[in-house]
């Protein structure tokens, strides 16, 4: 594996694990743990006591834990802006010529820049829900373009990898409706999240059940879109895995992985708008979306191979 | 590849512990200091009725100074308020109390006008006037704030009071974060008093 691959696979990785402490951060209620940005309450190390805090914040924003859970969320992803910096590094040194794996790249790396820019605004904006959501989405297009782009580079050193494979050459529409309706998903499912929000900010003290009762017609829409997202993972499963003759064991891992973790997501996303809305759950519910989107991305880009293959 | 599926579940399952710990750890990290009991003080609202702090007992109170003609942060400060006001209609244990820092123009006229020009049609929101010297003397030794150059040099907080009629913090009125965190704060107390 060249250094490209390493650090490309590595930006992944820790991408994944910054989704996570981003989801956590919200889910813990720590997202104005920093009320200013870059630093948190006037310091690059956020405070120990109220005592150290500036004069211009207001004392009663002071949450140590708070603001250290939000400030983990900026440093780490500060070391990841860094290794996607360092992937694109090696990129112009190996796969310069590339196109697919060069646009790939940069776009990630300038979508890291815009996602620094939005955590600004975010605090700026005391949690504005559409740039939350901004920030999400965009943290979810750099995971896929840095999958994209490693999985450019392994074919381009396996380049007989789906050279066997016979999948059906008419899958481009199903797979763009299928990102289409995965990133709508998205959407309506931190709509759901702010929905529950706004409710809870006009019944301050009402119990998280009759919550639920209120939440309006958007858990409905999640749903079914969550059943057709099922069908249409189903028909993919159907027609790279089942029907052909030969199917590479990377397509049979990421069809099958994604079938599961759709199954995982209906669970767990039921228990919480029928249920009880329980933090740990909605944290895992949103990053196995992102996995999810991440598998499908591998899957495309695998039947992509075998078409160009086959050629 | 079952080393990996391993691995996988493993490191999962010490994330998902990890994140149920800092949940955990968020949750219990808020808590709200008790500064000191507010002192006795008569003073007359809106409707010409006597208002003493006896008034603050089995309520959770949020409470500012300011004035009608201030054109500085009062407007805000009383559009934040209104804010709370609205929100919190359906929760009879939350009051809310603006006292004027100028009665000399703040007759108590002028405050019922102000009070229904900002939606106020009930008794959850009292707007209290005085002589000058007792709503200086209840602002500097009652609740601490500045209170030399009355009615410009007002502060720009929002007091939260407990059903025992203590002061458990300040709040920065016309700031939209801290105004959050007040709102968090007031759920804290009233489900705690109806446990």
């Amino acid at each position: 594996m060249n250094l490209f691959r390493f650090f490309a696979y590595l930006s992944t990785g820790m991408t994944y694990l910054l989704i996570f402490i981003g989801g956590l951060v919200r889910v813990s209620g720590a997202g104005m743990g920093c009320p200013d940005w870059p630093k948190c309450f006037g310091r690059w190390i956020p405070p120990t006591n109220v005592g150290q805090l500036p004069d211009y914040i207001d004392p009663s924003k002071f949450n140590i834990v708070l603001a250290w859970i939000e400030y983990s969320n900026r440093l780490f992803g500060a070391l990841v802006g860094v290794t996607i910096t360092l992937t694109m590094v090696f990129m112009f040194k190996d796969y310069r010529n590339e196109i697919r794996i060069r646009n790939a790249v940069i776009l990630a790396f300038l979508l890291t820049l815009v996602e620094g820019w939005l955590g600004a605004v975010l605090v700026k904006t005391v949690l504005n829900p559409v740039t939350i959501t901004l920030h999400l989405l965009f943290a979810l297009i750099i995971v896929m373009l840095l999958i994209y782009a490693s999985q450019e580079a392994y074919h381009l050193e396996n380049p007989h990898s789906e050279k066997k494979s016979d999948y059906p050459p008419y899958l481009g529409k199903v797979f763009a409706i299928l990102a289409g309706v995965l990133l709508i998903e998205v959407i309506l499912g931190t709509e759901i999240r702010g929905g529950l929000e706004m409710i809870r900010k006009e019944n301050p003290v009402i119990e998280s059940t009759f919550l639920l009762k209120m939440l309006g017609p958007f858990k409905y829409l999640h749903t079914i879109l969550g059943i057709l997202i099922t069908f249409i993972s189903g028909y993919l499963w159907f027609y790279l895995v089942k029907k052909p003759r030969f199917s590479s064991s990377l397509m049979i891992q990421t069809s099958s992985t994604i079938l599961l973790l759709i199954l995982v997501q209906i669970i767990s996303g039921e228990i919480l708008v029928f249920l009880k809305v329980i933090p740990l759950i909605q944290l895992f519910h949103l990053w196995i979306a992102s996995w999810i989107l991440g598998l499908v991305s591998i899957q495309y880009s695998l039947w992509k191979k075998s078409q160009v293959t086959n050629e | 590849m079952n080393k990996n599926i391993i691995f996988i579940i493993v490191l999962i399952f010490f994330l998902g512990l990890g994140a149920s710990w800092v949940i955990n750890k968020a949750n219990s990290s808020h808590q709200l200091p008790t500064i000191k009991l507010v002192p006795e003080f008569a003073f007359i609202n809106q409707d010409g009725d006597p208002f003493t702090e006896k008034r603050l007992l089995d309520k959770i109170t949020v409470l500012d100074f300011m004035f009608t003609n201030c054109p500085g942060p009062c407007p805000m400060m009383t559009h934040n308020m209104a804010g709370l006001y609205n929100d919190f209609a359906g929760v009879s244990e939350v009051q809310f109390i603006s006292v004027t820092v100028d009665p000399d123009n703040d007759s108590q006229e002028t405050l019922k006008n102000y009070a229904s020009l900002n939606g106020v049609n009930d008794q959850r929101w009292n707007f209290l006037f005085s002589g000058i010297d007792s709503i200086k003397k209840l602002k500097r030794d009652g609740f601490m704030l500045f209170a030399d150059d009355l009615p410009r040099g007002h502060a720009i907080k929002f007091v939260l009071i407990d059903a025992g009629g203590n002061i458990r913090q300040y709040y920065d009125g016309t700031d939209k974060a801290s105004m959050k965190i007040l709102r968090k704060d007031i759920t804290l107390l009233v489900k705690k008093m109806r446990t």
